[in-house]
C-alpha cells in the first residue's frame, strides 16, 4: 500500500541546507553565479512583469529575477526558443514539479522540442502546494482576510504556507481554503515536493533565506562548488530531516486533500484524458491495495 | 515480433531492414528521418536503410521489417494505391511518420488548399486505409516529428521497449488530431497544470498561452493537425520514467 510517509512526500534526499545570501534570494544569487561561472548558459523560469507573472528566459546573469509567488504558468513555452532559437545547451529550469514533468516527458520521448535531453543542465524544483491565477489569489486573500490586499511574496514558515502582503503584514494560509482556490489540476497533484529534480527550493520568510533539498549528485556538486567559491556571499548551514518536519507536515495536510479529490474523481467516474491508461483508477487501486508499489510506476 | 530470424536474407545478415516511403507529403518528415540518421550513426550498425526515394537507388520495393511512411494517400493517384498494396505485402509493420500519414495533417480539414495536381483532390491518412490497417502498428505525431523523437522511437523499436512504444500504438488508432485535443482532453477535464509544453510543441503557433488564466489558448485557423500538443502534454499519457535520485 502507498503510504503518506516521508519518501512519498519528500522523495529522495541527499542533503538539506539552509542558505543565507547577501541581499537577494539565495536561489537567484546562486543562478547568477552559476551563469557567471558558465556552469549554465540560460535560465528558464518566471518573473513579475507589469504586475503579472510571466515565463521568462534569462540569458544574462543581471537579468535573473525569479517569481516571488508560486506562479510559474507557461514556463515550458520557452523551451523551443531557448534550445532551437538561441542554441542554449546548459539550461537551468526553475519551476514546480508539473513543469518538470512536461520537461521530463519531452526529454524522454523527444516530442515537442528537439534534443531537450542534452540541453538541460539543472532542474530546480520549487516546493508547491498549488498554483493560483492572479484572480484566484485575490479571491483567496479576500476570503482569508476579509479585505483585498496584494500578495508580494509566497513562502513557508513553521506554521505553514504564508503570504507577505503589500502592507508588510503576513497572512497564514489555511490549507483547506488554499485547496479550494488552487488550479483544478493541482487538486490531483502527487508531487508537491518536486521529487525528481536536482534540487528542491523552499523560500523562507526572510527574502534572503531559503532551504535547498539536494537530491542528485549534480545538484550537490553544483552547490558545493558555489559554497567554496563565494563563502562571503552564501552562508550554508546543514539541516537534519527533523528541521524540515514543518514542511513534511504541510505537505501531508495538502496531500490528504489531493488524494481525497482523486478518489472522489474516480468514484464519480470523471474521465481522464485519452491515452492515459486510466492512471487515476490505477492510483485508486494501488492506494487501496496491500503490497509494495513504486510510486513512479503509477504516475 | 516485427522481426524474426526467418526474415533475414542471409544467415550472417542480422540488420533490421527499414524503408522510408513517400505518399502525398512535403517530404519534411523524410528530411527529419534522414537528419536523425545523421545524428545517430550508431543506429546504422543494426539498421539498414533498404529504400528511400532520396537516398537509395532501388526502384522496386524490397521485403523489409519496418516501413516508415510519410504523407497522406491520394485517392486519385494510382501509384499511391499500388504502393499501399506493396507495403501491405512486403512490410512486417508500418510506422506512419508525421501528421499527414498518421492523422491527415494539413491534408485533413484543409478545404481549399491547393492540391499538387488538379486531379489530386482527396486524401486520407494511412491509418484509415483498410488494406494497411493490420500493418500500421505505430503512428508518430508531428509536422514534422523531431529527429530526436524519431531517434528515441527507433531505439525503442530495436529494443522492443513496449512502455515507450505503447502511446504510439494508441495514436495509430486515433482519429484526427488538433489543438482541440488539449482543450477537450486536458483543459476541459480539469487536468491542465499550465506548464506550456503543448505551446512549445506546436509547430504552427496555433497554441498560445493565456497568462491570466494560466492555460493555453487555441486558434484553429493555424492548426496543421499534427497531434504534437496532446502527445507532448504531461497530462495526456503517463507514466514515463521520472528521474529518481
Ligand atoms: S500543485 Fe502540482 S500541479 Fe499544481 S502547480 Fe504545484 S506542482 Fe504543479
Ligand atoms: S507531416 Fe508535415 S512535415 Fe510531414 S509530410 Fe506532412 S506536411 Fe510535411
Ligand atoms: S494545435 Fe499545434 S500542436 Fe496541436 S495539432 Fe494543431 S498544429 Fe499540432
Ligand atoms: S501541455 Fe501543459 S499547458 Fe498544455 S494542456 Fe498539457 S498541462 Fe496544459
Amino acid at each position: 500500500m502507498l503510504k503518506l510517509d516521508r519518501s512519498f512526500l519528500l522523495g529522495k534526499v541527499k542533503a538539506i541546507y539552509r542558505v543565507v545570501s547577501k541581499g537577494e534570494s539565495p536561489l537567484q544569487l546562486i543562478l547568477k553565479k552559476m551563469m557567471e561561472q558558465e556552469i549554465i548558459d540560460g535560465v528558464i523560469s518566471a518573473r513579475k512583469e507589469g504586475g503579472r507573472i510571466v515565463p521568462k528566459l534569462f540569458k544574462a546573469p543581471s537579468e535573473i529575477e525569479l517569481s516571488p509567488l508560486n506562479t510559474f504558468f507557461g514556463v515550458n513555452t520557452l523551451l523551443k526558443k531557448a534550445i532551437q532559437k538561441y542554441h542554449l545547451s546548459r539550461i537551468a529550469v526553475v519551476a514546480p514539479s508539473c513543469v518538470m514533468d512536461g520537461l521530463n516527458k519531452t526529454q524522454y520521448y523527444g516530442i515537442g522540442c528537439n534534443w531537450v535531453k542534452t540541453a538541460v543542465a539543472l532542474k530546480v524544483g520549487i516546493l508547491c502546494t498549488g498554483a493560483l491565477t492572479q484572480e484566484s489569489l485575490n479571491c483567496e486573500v479576500l476570503d482569508l482576510l476579509g479585505e483585498r490586499e496584494e500578495v508580494e511574496r509566497c513562502y513557508y514558515t513553521k506554521e505553514g504556507l504564508a503570504y507577505g502582503l503589500s502592507s508588510g503584514r503576513e497572512l497564514l494560509v489555511n490549507v483547506e481554503v488554499h485547496h479550494h482556490y488552487v488550479s483544478s489540476a493541482c487538486k490531483y497533484c502527487l508531487n508537491l515536493s518536486a521529487r525528481g529534480s536536482d534540487i528542491t527550493y523552499i523560500p523562507e520568510k526572510e527574502e534572503n533565506v531559503g532551504i535547498f533539498i539536494i537530491r542528485s549528485e549534480r545538484g550537490g556538486r553544483t552547490l558545493g562548488l558555489l559554497q567554496k567559491e563565494y563563502p562571503s556571499l552564501l552562508k550554508f548551514s546543514s539541516l537534519k530531516m527533523s528541521d524540515i518536519s514543518h514542511v513534511e507536515e504541510l505537505l501531508k495536510k495538502k496531500m490528504i486533500l489531493n488524494i481525497d479529490s482523486i478518489l472522489e474523481r474516480v468514484e464519480v467516474g470523471l474521465p481522464g484524458s485519452k491515452w492515459d491508461g486510466n492512471r487515476f483508477r490505477k492510483f485508486y487501486r494501488v492506494w487501496n491495495a496491500i503490497g509494495d508499489f513504486n510510486i513512479e510506476e503509477v504516475f | 515480433m516485427f522481426f524474426s530470424r526467418e526474415d533475414f536474407i542471409r544467415e550472417d545478415d542480422l540488420k533490421v531492414k527499414v524503408g522510408f516511403f513517400h505518399f502525398s507529403s512535403c517530404s519534411g518528415c523524410q528530411v527529419s528521418f534522414l537528419d536523425m540518421f545523421e545524428d545517430a550513426v550508431e543506429i546504422l550498425d543494426t539498421v539498414e536503410l533498404v529504400y528511400s526515394n532520396m537516398l537509395t537507388k532501388r526502384e522496386t520495393v524490397p521485403r523489409m521489417h519496418v516501413a516508415f511512411a510519410e504523407g497522406a494517400l491520394c485517392i486519385e493517384d494510382r501509384r499511391h494505391l499500388s504502393l499501399a498494396r506493396e507495403l501491405a505485402e512486403k512490410a512486417n509493420i508500418i510506422v506512419t511518420v508525421g501528421a499527414c500519414a498518421s492523422f491527415g495533417g494539413v491534408r485533413r480539414l484543409s478545404v481549399g488548399s491547393q492540391p499538387p495536381q488538379p486531379s489530386h483532390q482527396s486524401f486520407l491518412p494511412l491509418t484509415e486505409v483498410e488494406i494497411l490497417k493490420g500493418k500500421v502498428k505505430y503512428a508518430i505525431p508531428g509536422c514534422p516529428p523531431n529527429p530526436s523523437l524519431l531517434y528515441n522511437f527507433m531505439l525503442a523499436l530495436l529494443e522492443v521497449n513496449e512502455d515507450f512504444l505503447q502511446p504510439f500504438e494508441f495514436m495509430a488508432s486515433s482519429r484526427d488530431a488538433s489543438g482541440y485535443d488539449v482543450v477537450k482532453e486536458v483543459i476541459n477535464k480539469g487536468l491542465c497544470v499550465g506548464c506550456g509544453t503543448c505551446v512549445t510543441a506546436c509547430p504552427a503557433r496555433a497554441l498560445d498561452f493565456n497568462y491570466t488564466y494560466g492555460k493555453p489558448t487555441f486558434n484553429p485557423l493555424f492548426c496543421v493537425h499534427c497531434g504534437s500538443c496532446l502527445a507532448s502534454c504531461p497530462q495526456s499519457f503517463k507514466p514515463y520514467p521520472q528521474p529518481v535520485y
